[in-house]
């Protein structure tokens, strides 16, 4: 699938598990589908995500003991698999949450810094 | 790839990677079925919506491949993880490990030196063509509690003309041949067989080739002989084909060599010779001719035994009614070749000694999965902390599991030393009566039961710590109950092994206790193979070692021990008129210082003298049992009897004296009828030299009386020279075998169960030593305590010991045909063993309890 277009970004890489589980920290146990037009509806679409993509991701955050899965009755009432936050996804997404926000202040600043101050705080 | 490893990857492709799959599946459908419904109610047509979905999804096959690589690394990732994990955990608990890889290494080791004899002897088919076809046909009398005799070779000529069950009977008759050289004569074992007997096993010559029907018919002097015997005589060299060997004095051309893994049964030999080459061969085929000859049948494909035996005993009763009197009353018993290879008894009791080594393993597994339950009480706070910081119940237990399966795996690998060793010590006890044994070896099945047995140590071991553990309850109280379950599991099945261990030894002594009827102490025995038989050469013989010194008597008997069943028609002078009837009897030519030398006692008449020669009437000494069976309640001295029937032209043997009965079989079998006539008057060749010496070890005198042999005739071979203690004893040699593997067994079970209870005690007192420091402090005397302790301990292995006897009274039911002189439910046997394991259970207590005696209130109070 290569025709991405120019507007929309893809997922970056390892932003993922951090949106997941921003959004069921936030919603509560969800099924993959239901994730990833929460993702899309948040991103007004903007963040095109490969929705397949999705499932080994939360396969990895199973595994890692961050999210639960189980299977139960979807809202029209079929089977579907829902994931849920755990204790520990709860402190992975704190830490995770925390490194983007220094991270992203940090670039932030790059962006806003003009030449002199710049200089200025070198001196 | 073993299978074991087969199936476990089978196992988990079905178990998991199937489901897993599936799920991943239906969740994509789902998923895509959303999409599109959401996609239709934004207005789009079902062949656009279905498209949109598929494309905003992506593609599903690298996904599915992602997904899955990632399932399988994780596994093996957290597999290597908890077995590093295992590792570190063993290593830094080293007294656990040791007792438990220690217990364990013996018990796996045990078990698989155990299955590789059995394999050997039992499990592994004969080395023949459809082992499972082959039959021995014996003669029985019914009545006469002889089953397996051997038959008249008219008979298997009858039975193989007139039977459709077999495919083919052949015959055989196993003899000592004396082997000429130019250094020496020697004494070599032989089998005399028809010509189809090698295709009828199915085995070719390794060189060379069989010998035809018309070389037979035409008694032709031709042999085969065995790998061994080609390999030590002709350095295996093909010159030996065509080469010509002396047997009993006439040359033999030999024409096949038999395969090197051909295991002789049922004839252990190095030569093979053809049926018809017995002197007295005219003699031998007629009905009432020796019943001599071994009959080995082929079943046609797809005939049963059973099928074959009530054809055969149809057959048998037709043959009889056709037979003259004397020699009817015959029966046709069958008996599957493997079974005649290995009797039902030692494979019994090769079963039951497997049997009592699983339970060693199942105690061993029990107390170290008591041990690593205690552990894993105490490593509650361990699993707390992994919990808390997301460890889920199974992944919990599933270390837990790796835990014990390492465990049990370092184990079954020191546990193949063990078994080694096992082997070895087995190999040298060698045991009379388990044919192949020394095929036992640590083979690839033998290492895949060791594989079965680590995993199944592992799981038992695992199992209760990985049940009891769980996030919320570290399984505190769970673990002491399954505690005390698994010990008294273990003294129940110690118990039962002690119980046949006692009687074992009971059945070996009552065996020892029996009086044989000779005396065989100081006695020294000894074959001889006189070049022809002339009864003037023994004469010289005995003279020459009669003075020695250090010699008190010599005599000479045919043969001391009696193998098989041997049975004739034997006519008696009555009160009145003579009656023939068929005999289990056996007769053998002595000199006249037998009985002296060997020390059987005569109850009336007298011992054969010089007088009794060649020139005199034919006389007898019979034994007891003969008596009693020929002449009841009369006096059996100058009766007259003859072998074979009232027809026969056999001469009359005159009883001159009686002797008491001697257990010439082996020492558990009743004394059968006997008859001994004068060597002078009927000479043989191969005779038993006994000489009664005054050493308390008569192998001493072997060289001397070997050299006073030689001295008398330099062409004698002289050979099996041995303590005739020696050769009673070897008929115990399987029984020892049996009660010593038992004993070792049951020492083993035994002093686990009391390391099981010790731990157990000890246990209890390091948990509940707060609450002994409240009884203290309140008064409660330290006579109490000890009390309550070993009450405890009483408790647990008296429950044990309940179950455990009803146990035993089963079990020891099994194996009451191996017992001798000894009831299968022995009261004294089981009270003994009963009071045995209750004094090793107080003992083992008795320290723990000391010390919770000792506790002072004040430091107990403060115990965390």
């Amino acid at each position: 699938m290569k025709n991405e277009q120019p507007a929309k970004a893809g997922v970056l890489q390892g932003t993922l598990t951090l949106v997941v589980l921003r959004t069921l920290a936030a919603l509560g146990p969800l099924h993959g589908y239901g994730i990833a037009r929460r993702i899309e509806q948040i991103s007004e679409d903007l963040l095109q995500l490969n929705q397949g993509t999705l499932y080994p991701a939360l396969l990895r955050m199973e595994q890692e003991g961050w999210v639960d899965a189980k299977w139960g009755a979807s809202d029209n009432n079929r089977k579907a698999k829902f994931y849920s936050i755990t204790a520990s996804g709860r402190r992975r997404l704190a830490r995770e949450t925390k490194d983007w926000r220094r991270m992203s202040s940090t670039i932030e600043r790059f962006l806003t810094a003009g030449p002199r101050s710049f200089s200025d705080e070198l001196a | 790839m073993s299978w074991p490893s087969v199936i476990a990857a089978r196992l988990r492709g079905l178990l998991l990677r199937g489901r897993l799959e599936r799920e991943l599946e239906d969740e994509v459908r789902f998923h895509l079925e959303m999409q599109i419904e959401d996609n239709r109610k934004a207005g789009m047509s079902p062949a656009g919506a279905r498209y949109a979905a598929l494309r905003s999804f992506g593609a599903i096959a690298p996904m599915k491949e992602t997904h899955r690589e990632r399932r399988a690394f994780a596994f093996i990732e957290t597999v290597a993880q908890d077995i590093r994990y295992a590792l570190r955990t063993l290593r830094k608990n080293p007294a656990f490990t040791i007792a438990a890889v220690a217990t364990l290494a013996i018990a796996i080791g045990g078990n698989t030196a155990m299955f590789s004899v059995l394999n050997a002897v039992i499990l592994q088919p004969l080395p023949f063509r459809e082992p499972g076809q082959l039959v021995m046909l014996w003669t029985e009398i019914p009545g006469q509690a002889a089953r397996e005799g051997r038959s008249a070779y008219r008979n298997i000529e009858q039975w193989r003309a007139q039977s459709s069950s077999f495919a083919d009977i052949a015959v055989a008759d196993p003899l000592s041949l004396t082997l000429t050289s130019p250094a020496a004569a020697e004494q070599i074992s032989a089998v005399r067989i028809s010509p189809n007997y090698f295709s009828l096993l199915g085995l070719q010559p390794a060189l060379g080739r069989a010998f035809s029907e018309e070389e037979a018919s035409r008694r032709e002097r031709v042999a085969l002989i065995s790998h061994r015997f080609w390999q030590s005589r002709f350095a295996g060299s093909p010159e030996a084909i065509g080469a010509s060997i002396e047997l009993d004095g006439k040359p033999s051309r030999i024409i096949g060599i038999l395969p090197a893994k051909y295991h002789f049964e049922p004839f252990t030999t190095d030569v093979w010779e053809p049926h018809t080459l017995f002197p007295d061969w005219e003699a031998r085929q007629g009905v009432n001719g020796a019943e001599t000859w071994f009959a080995l049948g082929r079943l046609k494909p797809g005939v049963s035994i059973e099928q074959a035996q009530t054809e055969m005993t149809a057959l048998a009763r037709r043959l009889d009614e056709q037979a003259p009197p004397s020699a009817r009353n015959r029966g046709i018993s069958l008996m599957p070749l493997a079974l005649h290879v290995t009797g039902p008894a030692s494979r019994t009791a090769l079963w039951m000694l497997a049997g009592a080594v699983f339970c060693v393993l199942l105690i061993a597994a029990a107390n170290v999965a008591s041990l690593s339950l205690a552990r894993s009480v105490a490593r509650g706070r361990e699993m707390a902390i992994r919990v808390a910081i997301g460890a889920s119940r199974t992944r919990i237990a599933r270390q837990l599991l790796v835990e014990s399966l390492t465990l049990g795996t370092i184990a079954g690998l020191l546990g193949l030393a063990v078994a080694d060793a096992v082997i070895r010590v087995i190999l040298a006890l060698q045991p009379a009566g388990l044919v192949r044994l020394n095929d036992a070896a640590l083979n690839p099945q033998a290492l895949a039961w060791t594989f079965v047995l680590c995993l199944l140590t592992g799981v038992l071991v695992g199992l209760a710590p990985a049940i009891t553990t769980s996030p919320r309850n570290p399984g505190m109280r769970a673990a002491g109950r399954i505690r005390r379950v698994l010990v008294v599991a273990e003294f129940a099945m110690a118990i039962v092994l002690l119980a046949g261990a006692g009687l074992f030894i009971r059945s070996l002594r009552a065996i020892h206790n029996v009086d044989p009827g000779f005396r065989p102490e100081h006695v020294l025995s000894v074959q001889l193979s006189a070049p022809s038989p002339r009864p003037e050469l023994f004469n010289r013989i005995l003279e020459q070692i009669a003075a020695l010194p250090g010699v008190e008597s010599a005599g000479i008997i045919g043969d001391l021990f009696i193998g098989g069943n041997p049975e004739r028609v034997i006519t008696t002078e009555g009160a009145a008129t003579p009656h023939s009837g068929r005999l289990r009897f056996r007769a053998d030519e002595i000199s006249p210082g037998f009985f002296q030398t060997i020390g059987t006692p005569l109850r009336s008449g007298r011992f054969f003298n010089a007088g009794d020669n060649a020139a005199a009437p034919r006389v007898a000494i019979v034994n007891e049992a003969m008596a009693r069976r020929l002449w009841p309640g009369l006096e059996a001295i100058g009766k007259r009897f003859k072998p074979g029937g009232e027809d026969s032209s056999a001469p009359w043997f005159t009883v001159v004296g009686v002797v008491g009965d001697m257990r010439r079989q082996n020492l558990e079998n009743e004394p059968i009828p006997q008859m001994f006539e004068p060597l002078a008057q009927n000479p043989s060749r191969l005779v038993t030299l006994l000489v009664r010496t005054v050493l308390d070890n008569p192998a001493q005198m072997a060289g001397a009386i070997q050299s006073a042999v030689h001295d008398v005739e330099p062409r004698t071979p002289v050979y099996r020279i041995t303590a005739l203690e020696n050769r009673v004893d070897a008929g115990l040699s399987q029984r020892r075998f049996q009660a010593a593997l038992l004993i070792g067994f049951s020492a083993v079970a035994l002093l686990l169960a009391a390391i099981g209870i010790y731990g157990l005690i000890q246990y209890s007192i390091v948990a509940r030593t707060r609450e002994l420091g409240i009884r203290l402090a309140v008064g409660a005397q330290a006579g109490e305590i000890f009390r309550l302790i070993i009450r405890e301990g009483l408790l647990l292995s008296l429950t044990g010991l309940g179950i455990g006897l009803i146990g035993a009274i089963g079990a020891t039911r099994l194996a009451a045909g191996l017992l001798y002189g000894v009831t299968s439910t022995d009261p004294l046997t089981f009270i003994t063993v009963s009071l045995l394991l209750t004094a090793v259970a107080i003992a083992a207590c008795y320290v723990p309890a000391r010390r919770a005696m000792r506790l002072d209130p004040l430091v107990a109070l403060r115990h965390e």
